[in-house]
């Protein structure tokens, strides 16, 4: 069972329900697939079992083949190969790794290697579950492949709560692909609806199914609420805007540890998952 | 010898261009026959390596000397593979202006020897 | 000289709309661009006429003809984003358009065709243009679609001549901001005086220095923890950067937003006491 939790747009509290989800639910196997943005261990702490680094490949050109003959810099859309008069220029960083240059090359000069992108860590927090991070490189461009690394490593897991990375580009598609369910995080506000709609329109154009949890409740206007009784989409709950639980987030604390109304919200959260995922979830619960 | 601006149109009056791989045309004015005439850049609209296919296209050209506002470094790495001099040129000026200035001497030639190399940064 | 100003923010949701939202009420002739493809939502305060609307393709996809395949499999094989199913049918969320398969298929049944990925949309407002670019959820190359947004905007200033330009970015580390803040004159990161919000922002400003770009810092929220801000300060001070700005909380900006008015205008005395015209002056902006 893996529940990913999202959100259109970032700091709804889409690390705040998750970090505080994982404290409730101790057999979870939590997953920090935010790449770009990795915040999870900053609240979870605990120590590091194991860092890997998260590997991409690039062409590399033998020069005693190598003709010259600019097929590999025809085909390759991404621009990483450029044939020059002395060699070929080489970028590796646009590189998709579709693995098309070596096709084209008659001569046979190419072949690939690999470089680091970024790093998986594995952590043991809380109640000595397992927290795997995935972090992207400062300068990279895509953390589609750290992600799916990540999807990888806890496919086996009985268990598995994975922060997305907020919005809908490919990343998020990477890490809410193949979950069993979603738990969109927003906010009642103009900017959370419009944003809260396009990340609608990916899960179920994805066919996830998935329930909204609206944060900061009391904020705003009640367009949210609205929204989701037209278009029947369930509210999981509401947690309502607190200066004091914006202040434990601050300093990097834990509500759910610190503040035993904040249990209560996740229970009755917990509640109205759908009754297989409820049941699941609950198999661990505090 | 071949001599190619980045410019926002494809004659010597036009203005030149303050990006290089991004720049809408390109004007080449060659030193010996005083002949010139505008190629529309290709390579503008790519998501990334725009620099390196612009130097491509202008090495097609025949092009041996490039005048530049700034360069990214991979538009840098392209001109040495190429064996294309580049010189920078100032703000705010006119593709004639820009080559008037070069035969005059007035322009500093890029180093494109080393680069310390924020490799493929410039443009993702 | 166009003044370009990029707002970031590594961490999402800290304000970095709300922020472009204010600096917009104090001019009077600008250019306005929301990078933001994946959440855009700068629309939503910016009421105008709708000049021009284009829908952007951003790469190529392969289209198969089914009538002259002879399901010899090896586009199948080939396809390293395994977007190519063993029925030879296209999985559209996964292909990344490297072209590879037309290619390689013997019967040429695989053409690549120009894909739709976004809108463009060209609004007028009150005190000038606005542009900005809507990814369909869950696309590729959002990167692309932010160039040319940012590619028509400065477009629009260059034809009407206007001095300042002000750009929504895009969150986080990778081809989306990169794309926004590539050739800018400058950027203003946004962020709030949290754990994750300090930890985002080293991971955005080691970025963005690799750009060359002058930046300077805005705190959010600067009084939801004296500590957090402190941390901030510090770091700001340690790296030589400007720390222009401190706006504590005010439930008055929320307010304004939902009322769909820009901030200023809904809590004029609030930002009078900010000095917020001269954080203005201090850009370059007035």
């Amino acid at each position: 069972m893996k529940i990913a939790i999202l959100s259109g747009k970032g700091g709804t509290g889409k690390t705040t329900l998750s970090m505080n989800l994982a404290y409730m639910l101790k057999h979870a196997v939590v997953v920090d697939a935010d790449v770009e943005e990795p915040n999870l261990e900053l609240f979870l702490k605990g120590h590091v079992e194991r860092t890997l680094p998260v590997f991409k490949s690039y062409p590399v050109i033998d020069e005693n083949k190598c003709t010259l003959c600019g097929a590999c810099g025809d085909f390759c859309v991404y621009n990483a190969l450029l044939p020059a008069r002395k060699g070929v220029l080489i970028h590796k960083e646009l590189c998709h790794d579709c693995g098309g240059c070596a096709v084209v090359c008659k001569q046979g000069a190419i072949h690939y290697e690999d470089r680091s992108i970024g790093t998986l860590t594995e952590r043991k927090v809380l109640d000595y579950q397992s927290l795997y991070t995935g972090r992207l490189s400062v300068g990279e461009v895509s953390g589609v492949k750290i992600i799916e690394t990540l999807k990888e490593i806890v496919a086996e897991e009985p268990f598995v709560l994975i922060d997305s990375p907020p919005g809908t580009s490919c990343a998020t598609v990477a890490a809410v692909e193949d979950v069993d369910y979603a738990i969109l995080v927003t906010e009642p506000t103009p900017f959370g609806l419009s944003d809260m709609k396009m990340v609608v329109e990916m899960l179920q154009n994805m066919s996830i199914p998935f329930g909204v949890v609206i944060n900061k409740a009391g904020i705003g206007d009640d367009s949210v609420t609205l929204f989701c009784e037209i278009n029947n989409i369930s509210i999981l709950g509401e947690i309502p805007f607190s200066k004091e639980y914006a202040a434990v987030y601050s300093r990097g604390g834990l509500l759910a540890e610190e503040r035993s109304e904040y249990q209560d919200y996740l229970r009755e959260m917990i509640k109205h998952f759908p009754l297989d995922i409820a049941e699941d979830a609950v198999g661990g619960d505090r | 010898m071949k001599i190619a601006v980045p410019a926002k149109g494809m004659t010597k009056a036009d203005m030149a261009d303050d990006r290089f791989g991004r720049a809408a045309y390109y004007v080449i004015y060659d030193s010996e026959t005083k002949e010139v005439y505008g190629v529309e850049n290709t390579a503008k609209d790519e998501v990334s390596g725009a620099g390196g296919q612009a130097v491509r296209l202008l090495d097609k050209e025949g092009v041996k000397v490039t005048l530049v506002p700034e360069v990214g470094p991979k538009a840098l790495q392209a001109f040495k593979a190429f064996d294309i001099k580049a010189y920078t040129y100032g703000k705010d000026m006119t593709v004639e202006a820009a080559i008037e200035e070069y035969e005059a001497g007035k322009l500093q030639i890029v180093e494109t020897e080393s680069h310390d190399g924020h490799h493929g940064l410039r443009r993702a | 000289m166009l003044n370009e100003i990029v707002v970031i923010s590594g961490k999402g949701g800290t304000g970095k709309t709300t922020l472009v939202a204010a600096m917009l009420a104090y001019l009077d002739s600008v250019v306005v661009a929301d990078c933001d493809v994946d959440a855009p939502d700068l629309h939503i305060l910016l009421h105008g006429e709708e000049i021009y609307k284009s829908e952007f393709s951003g790469l190529q996809r392969p289209t198969i003809d089914k009538e002259t395949c002879i399901s010899c499999g090896l586009c199948h094989e080939h396809c390293k984003f395994n977007a190519i199913t063993e029925g030879i049918d296209l999985l559209r969320s996964k292909c990344e358009g490297c072209s590879l398969c037309a290619y390689i298929c013997p019967t040429k049944s695989i053409t690549m065709q120009d894909a739709v990925v976004g809108t463009i949309y060209h609004r007028s407002i009150a005190n000038g243009d606005f542009v900005y670019g809507r990814l369909i959820p869950g696309e590729e190359t959002s990167g692309k679609l932010v160039s040319a947004v940012r590619q028509k905007a400065k477009q629009l200033a260059h034809q009407k001549e206007i001095e300042t330009m002000i750009i929504d970015g895009a969150p986080g580390i990778a081809c989306n901001v990169i794309a926004s803040i590539t050739g800018a004159s400058q950027v203003v990161i946004v962020t709030e005086p949290t754990v994750s919000g300090l930890h985002d922002l080293q991971r955005v400003y080691e970025l963005v220095q690799r750009f060359r770009v002058k930046a300077t810092v805005v705190v959010n929220k600067s009084d939801l923890s004296d500590e957090g801000l402190q941390a901030i300060r510090n770091y700001c001070h340690e790296e030589g950067l400007l720390l222009a700005l401190e706006i504590p909380f005010n439930r008055q900006i929320v307010e304004s937003i939902s009322a769909l008015k820009l901030p200023p205008e809904g809590a004029p005395e609030f930002y009078r006491t900010l000095h917020f015209e001269k954080f203005m002056q201090s850009i370059g902006a007035l």
